[in-house]
């Protein structure tokens, strides 16, 4: 989407930087249109980009947390919905994140450090393709966007964190996953703050086996994977292994042995949610 | 001299009650709280400067036009190669690096011009604006073939080569049962301080600069400077102020000259910061090590001969290169173990690959790191346990050093294995661990105080009473976190029988008392031998000014908690002395040279020496390859601890910046460019990624040693990186020789070891 004035799109300091401080969603939608803002919450992976390249948005769309539905986490017959101004923080110590999601605390544990998570937020980890992304994915999240006209929902499937447009992720929805057997694994270069080589989730719903990946090779459903896993019962290991190894080669991950890795890691997490391969 | 009896043990806490806590200033610096030079932002009429490098790892320059930068808003001056006014040239042992380039640029961090400003914002308008226009040349960027290369200097590309030898070696090896040869590399380590280079220049009234700084070596930085700088020695000041880490990687001039030429041309206060991109770029680090060796034994496992050929990379400039390479060599040839022959050998190459000079362990634990290997690689081809392969081949505290010099240890290599083999972390883990295979290792090494070699090697201090009445304690070196100012309060109220608060101790001024470097884990042993040279002179006159104020003969009076004592009543305190007494008679001051050892002409490699034995406990996660080390456990042997929280400090400090360089540290370059930037990109280990570690001190020095203090600031990351590789491979049957342990590699060694079994 263009935007409708022309505007010098980067600075090269810190002061040049224009901040804009919308009062509505529908205003900080209007407002990135117009101007080529980007939108900014919590900024932990942002403020590092900008510092390398030297180079700051002239005009940046500060969204509020305060706007309804923006931030908390909320449980209807839907699911749980989380505020995307949600910081990470309060998503790891939220009960009802600990009920639904008994293991997302400790995948938290392990992204950046606590000062980063509590100025974090669950849409800018999405928007970054975070350890976040492949246990979303994996679990069918639902985003509710604020577009430039009506507000609408979309698959985080299908939503594209690369080219997200101006709309605004205002929450995701998560189904109720409490009956599912969730398993969720980051690989690092160390323990903790590191950026993630590769996150693995896989769920299993009682019925099928849903397996996602974030990380070095960008995040994604692994959908054919999980076709071999779910319907190729005529399929060898060695044959779900060589799909597996394809797919997150045709998805990026130019790197065999991380491509190695993630292959042992869905290995044990598939038993760990009960999925004998 | 140690002997060849069990020395006393002690394990250290950081809490121990006879050395007291961690001091308050530790808090204050994990907190933030204590000051930096580059915090110094309210001196009037500061400005502040800032470095324009090279946007090319080499090329000719061909124009520098700073007229458009000279106009822009806010900017007192632009300095370019035509603004220096003495030596445009610096390094400690070959002054070869330019404070700015003239027709040439080596790496991409060298500097080209420099500005002083009102603001950090203006710095980089003004930056911009100097217009300068190059001539890519090719790169040197493979060690290997450097001295193939276009020359980066007169001369060539290499800058120095080495090689000591002992014996036949190849006599020696038609001799052995089994050999071993494999090839080691070791990464470009980055010091990742908390304060990155930076601090000020003062211009005084009479034409000098007194510099505020973060540096290792005020006095040999003031004597640069002032070349640099066209003044006079005594026209420069260096005051080494609390520096926020160092680790070798300010022992070179950083921000100096530029601040110092800047702040002549504009006579304001001109202070230079790098952040932390500019400090990845530009800064000093450790030398990349690429070495073969070949190592063999007979059938009982008696080292017969050992072969060494290393290449280092230096990167644009020489910085103390040259040493490291010495110090490399020194290690390589197995200075632990009695060997009859080698060859070690070792070429110093000019590359764009950034600069490397001076790091923690100083060349010493790249070498180690393959030695301990090949002993490993020596005990597994024999069917022998690698202890006993060690054991077999220790020196004992009576034979001479690997160049047949004069050593004196501390304890006997042989006990402090014993220490080692007796680890808890040997007991077999009693948990299932899932999909973690868990691994002991171990390794040893040795490590010698001092430059070395017979180089020029001194320090002194000088003791007084201030006017304010406080023992004051002076010497010219750098308090950059090592807690050298506590060790020299322990030490002083030991022998004064005062407090704490009775003691000042004052650092890294160039006007002070020369000490030295604060580097090659030197420091701790000239404070303890100045200090025994002048206290008790100190204290006699301060007895002797005690007599003449109270009447009490100068012998019945003695030292004690905050002045002077007559039959175990305070009759002065150090207050009345400073107030009434003559406090220029109570001064006293001592130099030493650095201890050689007796009778020699020209001293070969280290006298005074230390050792660790470092035992690893590592788990491998076999889904990944990723590595956890879960604990370390370090056998020192290092003398007296005179102030356990510093040592402490140091042995676990260095420990974990080994683990940085064996797991996740390396600043790779490719074309010249470095391909870390920041600590998002650049991974140093996290309090996540310490280990447990325990440190047990072994002393076997006698009450009357002559030198039974010894520093302890490298001696933590000898032996680290081996034991760690030790212990993956008791884990995974895995051996890596290549730092940092990439989990990819280990993991598709595990791979093919599980399919092939």
């Amino acid at each position: 989407m263009q935007p409708d004035v022309t505007v010098q799109p980067e600075v090269a300091g810190r002061g040049g930087v224009r901040v804009l401080r919308p009062e509505s969603p529908r205003e900080a939608v209007t407002m990135a249109r117009r101007f080529g803002g980007t939108y900014v919450a919590g900024a932990s992976w942002l403020q590092p980009v900008w510092e390398r390249r030297q180079s700051w948005p002239s005009c940046l769309v500060a969204l509020d947390p305060g706007w309804p539905g923006f931030r908390g986490i909320d449980q209807d017959e839907g699911g749980l919905t989380i505020g995307a101004l949600t910081t990470l923080d309060e998503l790891a110590s939220h009960p009802l994140v600990h009920d639904h999601l008994p293991g997302l605390g400790t995948l938290l544990d392990q992204v950046a450090g606590p000062g980063v998570r509590r100025l974090g937020t669950v849409g800018g980890n999405l928007c970054a393709g975070g350890d976040l992304s492949a246990l979303f994915l994996a679990l069918d999240a639902r985003l509710h966007l604020v577009g430039h006209h009506d507000p609408k929902g979309e698959s985080l499937v299908v939503w594209d964190a690369a080219d997200p447009g101006v709309d605004l992720i205002q929450s995701v929805t998560l189904p109720d996953a409490r009956p599912w057997r969730i398993a969720v694994d980051k690989l690092g270069h160390r323990e903790r703050f590191s950026p993630t080589r590769a996150t693995v989730a896989c769920v299993h719903d009682g019925e099928r086996v849903r397996l996602a990946v974030c990380g070095e090779g960008g995040p994604g459903r692994l959908s054919i994977s999980e076709a071999a896993l779910n319907d190729g019962h005529s399929l060898s290991g060695a044959d779900r292994i060589q799909i597996l190894d394809t797919e997150l080669e045709f998805r990026g991950w130019q790197d065999p042995t991380l491509r190695l890795a993630i292959q042992r890691m869905v290995d044990y997490l598939l038993a760990e949610v009960g999925h004998g391969v | 001299m140690a002997s060849d009896t069990p020395g006393r043990m002690v394990t250290l806490g950081a809490d121990a009650p006879d050395g007291g806590g961690p001091s308050p200033e530790l808090y204050r610096r994990i907190e933030g709280r204590l000051s930096y030079p580059t915090d110094l932002l309210d001196i009037p009429g500061l400005l502040q400067g800032a470095i324009l490098r090279s946007e090319y790892a080499h090329a000719r320059l061909l124009r520098v036009d700073a007229s458009r930068a000279r106009d822009m808003p806010g900017v007192h001056a632009v300095v370019t190669a035509d603004d220096v006014p003495g030596l445009n040239r610096f390094g400690i042992v070959v002054r070869d690096q330019p404070v700015f380039c003239e027709d040439r640029v080596r790496y991409e961090g060298d500097a080209i011009a420099a500005v002083a400003v009102d603001t950090r914002a203006q710095a980089r308008a003004a930056l911009a604006a100097v217009e300068v226009a190059y001539e890519p040349l090719s790169l040197v960027t493979d060690p290997m073939t450097a001295e193939q290369q276009v020359p980066l200097h007169e001369g060539g590309n290499l800058l120095a080569q080495e090689t000591f030898h002992r014996g036949d070696p190849e006599q020696a090896f038609a001799a052995c049962a089994v050999v071993v040869e494999h090839d080691y590399r070791t990464p470009r380590q980055m010091h990742a301080f908390m304060e990155t280079e930076g601090g000020i220049a003062i211009p005084d009234d009479a034409g000098g600069v007194h510099f505020r700084v973060g540096c290792q070596s005020g006095h040999r930085d003031a004597e640069q400077l002032a070349d640099i700088l066209a003044l006079a020695p005594g026209q420069v000041t260096v005051e080494a102020m609390a520096t926020g880490g160092a680790f070798g990687g300010k022992d070179e001039l950083t921000v100096q000259p530029a601040a110092g030429i800047l702040a002549l041309k504009t006579g304001c206060p001109v202070m230079i910061h790098l952040d932390r991109f500019e400090s990845c770029r530009a800064g000093m680090k450790r030398h990349p090590v690429t070495a073969r060796m070949t190592t063999g034994c007979d059938a009982d496992g008696r080292l017969l001969a050992h072969r060494v050929e290393a290449v280092l990379d230096t990167g644009a400039y020489a910085s103390l290169g040259p040493a490291v390479l010495e110090n490399f060599l020194d290690h390589a040839s197995a200075p632990l173990y009695r060997i009859g022959a080698y060859a070690v050998s070792g070429r110093l190459v000019y590359t764009n690959n950034g600069v490397c000079g001076a790091f923690r362990g100083f060349g010493g634990n790249q070498a180690t790191f393959a030695v301990e290997s090949q002993l490993d690689a020596l005990a597994r081809e024999l069917g022998l346990c690698p202890r006993e392969l060690r054991r077999i081949n220790l020196r004992s505290v009576d034979e001479p050093g690997s160049r047949h010099q004069p050593v004196r240890w501390t304890a006997p290599p042989v006990q402090v294995l014993r220490k080692a083999q007796a680890s808890s972390l040997w007991s077999p883990e009693t948990v299932p661990r899932g999909r973690w295979l868990t691994g002991t290792g171990m390794a040893m090494g040795a490590q010698g105080n001092g430059l070395g070699d017979g180089l020029p090697d001194a320090g002194g201090g000088r003791i007084s009473l201030s006017r304010e009445g406080r023992v004051r304690v002076e010497f010219g070196f750098s308090d950059y976190g090592q807690n050298i100012g506590e060790a020299i309060t322990h030490s002083v109220c030991a022998v004064l029988g005062c407090q704490g608060s009775d003691v000042e101790v004052m650092l890294g001024h160039s006007r002070g008392p020369d000490s030295g470097p604060t580097s090659a884990s030197r420091s701790s042993v000239l404070v303890h031998g100045v200090l025994a040279g002048m206290l008790p002179r100190w204290m006699e006159a301060v007895r002797c000014q005690a007599a003449e104020l109270t009447g009490y003969p100068g012998d019945d009076l003695a030292h004690g908690p905050g002045g002077v004592f007559h039959q175990g009543r305070q009759v002065l305190s150090y207050r009345e002395l400073a107030e009434h007494g003559r406090r220029e008679a109570m001064v006293a001051d001592a130099r030493q040279d650095f201890p050689v050892a007796p009778g020699q002409d020209h001293p070969v490699g280290r006298y005074l020496q230390l050792q660790i034995a470092t035992v690893a406990r590592v788990m491998v996660d076999r889904l990944t390859g990723r590595v956890r080390v879960t604990d370390l456990h370090h056998i020192t042997a290092a003398g007296r601890v005179i102030y356990p929280p510093g040592y402490l400090g140091q042995i676990e400090g260095a420990a974990v910046m080994g683990l940085g360089m064996t797991l996740t540290e390396d600043m790779p370059a490719e074309e010249g460019r470095l391909r870390r930037d920041n600590l998002d990109q650049y991974l140093i280990p996290t309090f996540h990624d310490a280990p447990t570690q325990r440190v047990d001190v072994l002393d076997g020095t006698p009450e009357d040693d002559p030198f039974p203090v010894r520093g302890v600031g490298e001696l933590g990351i000898e032996a680290v990186a081996p034991a760690i590789t030790a212990a993956i491979e008791a884990a995974t049957g895995v051996r890596i020789r290549t730092l940092p342990v990439d989990p990819g590699v280990l993991l598709t060694a595990i791979h093919v070891r599980e399919t092939a079994s």
